[in-house]
This record gives structure tokens, sequence and C-alpha cells, in this order.
């Protein structure tokens, strides 16, 4: 485990330090845009396979309700890295509202099937990652990546993915055959969050020229949204 | 006496500093009112079109785009995604761009139209950015939106001229439209080595495409 975490680190040092150095023509910080785009379009060919497929006949399937109370299951167990990452931004009333809302869905909200906190005390709702903690504390997003699967991922992202590992109860939890479970959990959170964005990435696909500069500018624009906790940033509106 | 006449001087010029930050404020603030009263007119001269049961919806389509393009100024945001390759473009062919650019824009217009469901926009207030550029902030109230839903934010970028306001810019929760045109017109242009013709014959040919399907 301390080996894994330490060849992380190190890999994670790396990236990092190629942000500083790397060539960056285009101005997109995309230095390694070729091989990005190759493993975008696997990516899609692996989605139009299976993924989307699987969240499709999972929309079909399963009713509108059981859906959303899955959903809520697996937004209620990640709350507690949510709650972690308010602690290290020095977040505290976001890390209150956290904390209440992990409490009342677990508790009234029976195991997290149902989001009370929303729907009985109108609680708002954000999550927070490791990633936007590194952003938070100064650190750059680095050169664009796409991972196979999962997707754009560069390396500030990444690293705080590995870290929000340690933020998660679950992790620590003696399950038996935690693997399986780990990896049952990645595949159904995957296909809900795919299933919630079916008709998103249509039309994204539908209105780019290039489906892949559009996915890397959307991306980025968000992550810098979530960063920012929703506010305009005035500073860096476009000179039109 | 000249202490005191430099002091007395240093007085003036902060005083009139302080006054004409004062009225500089006054005067934003009421810009921030005008830009706000703007786009909420707007939305509801809007809606009332969307909404008109007594057009057909051929009818309510011309309308809508008439009444869109004059709320907004395509060509500056045409000329705006076309990043650094617009030094480069003769006026031609930069006219001719934009030209391309508002026939795909309602293109894209027309395919989405159909899928308006009594969403309504409610303004929530306004960031100044400058003089005669405000960001008017809206939230979207969707009646099908499922309860537990957080609202979405839609910001509209104002510019003031000439006691004239149009719109540059649309902000939905956090996705700039300018911004994302602008990079994903940019690869296209660096993979065509910056030739904007190239650029224009593919949005020429994908209006096309969407008026003859009737679909993206």
């Amino acid at each position: 485990m301390r080996a894994i975490a330490k060849a992380f680190g190190a890999g994670a040092a790396l990236l990092l330090a190629g942000c500083a150095t790397a060539p960056d023509p285009s101005g997109a910080n995309d230095p390694y845009e070729s091989f990005n785009r190759d493993m975008f379009n696997f990516n899609r060919r692996v989605d139009r396979a299976v993924i989307k497929p699987v969240a499709e006949a999972y929309v079909d399937a399963v009713p509108d309700v059981a859906r959303d109370s899955v959903h809520n299951f697996f937004v209620n167990l990640d709350l507690p890295i949510t709650f972690a990452n308010d602690v290290l931004q020095g977040e505290v009333e976001r890390s209150g509202e956290t904390a209440l809302r992990f409490t009342l869905n677990s508790t009234l909200g029976v195991g997290g099937l149902f989001d009370v906190a929303t729907t009985n005390f109108k609680l708002p709702f954000h999550t927070e990652d490791f990633g936007q903690t590194l952003a938070v504390w100064g650190v750059e997003e680095g050169p664009y990546l796409v991972f196979p699967i999962v997707g754009p991922n560069p390396p500030r992202d990444a690293v705080g993915h590995v870290v929000d590992i340690a933020f998660d109860p679950m992790t620590y939890i003696d399950i038996r055959e935690q693997f399986l479970w780990s990896a049952g959990r990645s595949v159904l959170e995957g296909v809900d969050l795919r299933a919630r964005n079916l008709e998103t990435l249509e039309s994204i696909e539908r209105q780019s020229i290039d489906f892949y500069a559009s996915v890397r500018s959307l991306y980025r624009q968000n992550r810098n949204n979530e960063i920012r906790n929703g506010q305009p940033d005035v500073t860096n509106l476009p000179n039109l | 006496m000249l202490g005191f006449g430099n002091s007395l001087r240093k007085m003036l010029i902060a005083f009139t500093l302080l006054a004409s930050t004062g009225v500089a404020g006054v005067s934003a603030a009421y810009a921030s009112a005008a830009a706000e009263n703007f786009v909420q007119t707007n939305v509801n001269r809007g809606l009332q079109i969307l909404n008109n049961k007594s057009l057909s919806k051929q009818q309510r389509q011309e309308q809508f785009r008439g009444f869109l393009l004059g709320l907004t100024d395509l060509r500056r945001i045409a000329l705006y995604t076309l990043g650094p390759a617009r030094r480069t473009a003769t006026p031609a062919d930069q006219d001719a761009f934009v030209e391309a650019f508002r026939n795909y824009a309602f293109a894209v217009y027309e395919a989405e139209f159909t899928k308006y469901g009594g969403q309504t926009l409610r303004v929530t207030g306004s960031v100044p950015h400058g003089p005669g550029d405000e960001l008017v902030r809206t939230v979207l109230v969707d009646p099908q939106a499922s309860k537990g839903q957080e609202p979405i934010g839609v910001d509209f970028r104002v510019y003031a001229s000439g006691g004239h306001f149009s719109v540059v810019d649309i902000v939905v929760a956090g996705l700039d439209l300018a911004i994302t045109e602008q990079e994903d017109f940019g690869a296209f242009l660096a993979q065509h080595n910056n030739d904007v013709r190239a650029l224009t014959a593919n949005l020429r040919q994908r209006a096309e495409r969407v008026r003859a399907t009737g679909q993206l």
C-alpha cells in the first residue's frame, strides 16, 4: 500500500513538474495532444460499443425513482470526501452543510437512498475533491491529459483522485472482497453518471466542429467553475 | 504659504477623486439596473413570442429569430471566435465568415427550438465589468426539473453603446459560449493552416445539413 502511494507520489511529481517545462505551440496547454486525441477516440469507441448502450438499457429497465435512489446513495457515500476537502479549504460554513447533509440523508434518508436534506430541509448541495483543494492552494492544472475510460484527467485532478481514496471511509472498512466492492461501485457510479448525461454529450458532439477541443474547453471551464464554487470569474471574461 | 497650498491642492485632488468615484458609483449602479432591466424585459418579450399559441410554429420561430437578431451582436461574437486568425483574414473573408456563423447559429437554434418546454429566466442581479459592460445574472426556472436539482445559472454579458444594449455572450452554469466556440474553431483552424475560408465552408455545410435534415 505504502509502496503504491510512493509510486503515485513520484509519478505525480513528475507530471506536475512537466507542467513548467512542456512546449506549447497551440497555446492550449496540450503538449500531448496527439496522444490525447488517440485516447479520446478510443474512449468514444468504447462508449459507443459498451458504456452508452449499458447506460441506455439502465434507463429503460430501471424506473426513475429507483435510479434516483441509486444516485442519492452514491452521492451520499462520497460526502465524506467533500467534507474532508471543505475542511482543507477552510470552508467552515460549507463543511457544516456537508456534515449536516450526510447525517440527515444517512439517517432520515435511510442510508442515503432519499435526499431529504434537499427536499425537506432545502439544504444547498455542493461537492469538493482534492483536485479542487489543490487548485485553491494555488497548484496549476498542468498539461491536458486524457485517460482511458475516465476521460479528461490532467495531473492536478489525477493526483486529487488518488488522494481522495484516502479520504473515503469505505477504503478503511474491512469488507470481504474489497476489490470487488470497489470495482462494482465504480462501474455502477459510472453507469449512473453516463445515464444522466446522455443528451448533454450528444448535444455537444452534434454542435462541435472539433469534439475533442470542445470537450477540453468545457472540462476546464467546468473545473474552474467548481473551484470558484459557482461564482462568476469577472476578472477573466473574454475580451469581445 | 507654499506648503499649505500644496496640502490644499492635494486635498482638492483627493476630494475630486472621491467625488468622481461617488458619481461613478451612482452611474455604475444605474448602468447595472438598466442592464438588468434590459435582460428581464427581453426575457419576458421572448417568452411572449414562444408561448403565443395564436401563431404557427413557423411564425413563432421566425418572430423569435428576428427578436434574437435585434438583441445580440452576432458580428462581434463571430469575430471573437476566430481568435488570432482574425488578424490575418481579409475583410471580405471576415464578412463571409460572419454570414456563415450567423446562418449556422440560427440553424442550431431552429433545430433546438422544438425542445422549449416552458422554462423561464429570472434576473437575480448583475456584476459590472467596466463602463458599458455588465454581466447580468439570471437563474433558469424549469417547471419540468425534478425537485432536488440545483438551479442553473445563466449569465448574459451585456454591452451598452450609444444608449443601445446588446448581448455579446452567454455563460450557462459557468460554461462560456464565446470561449467554447473560440476554442472549438481554434482547434479546427490549427489543423487547417489558419484558413478562415475552410472554417466558413465547414459552417456553411453544417447549416445546410441541419436545414435539410431538420436535425443537428
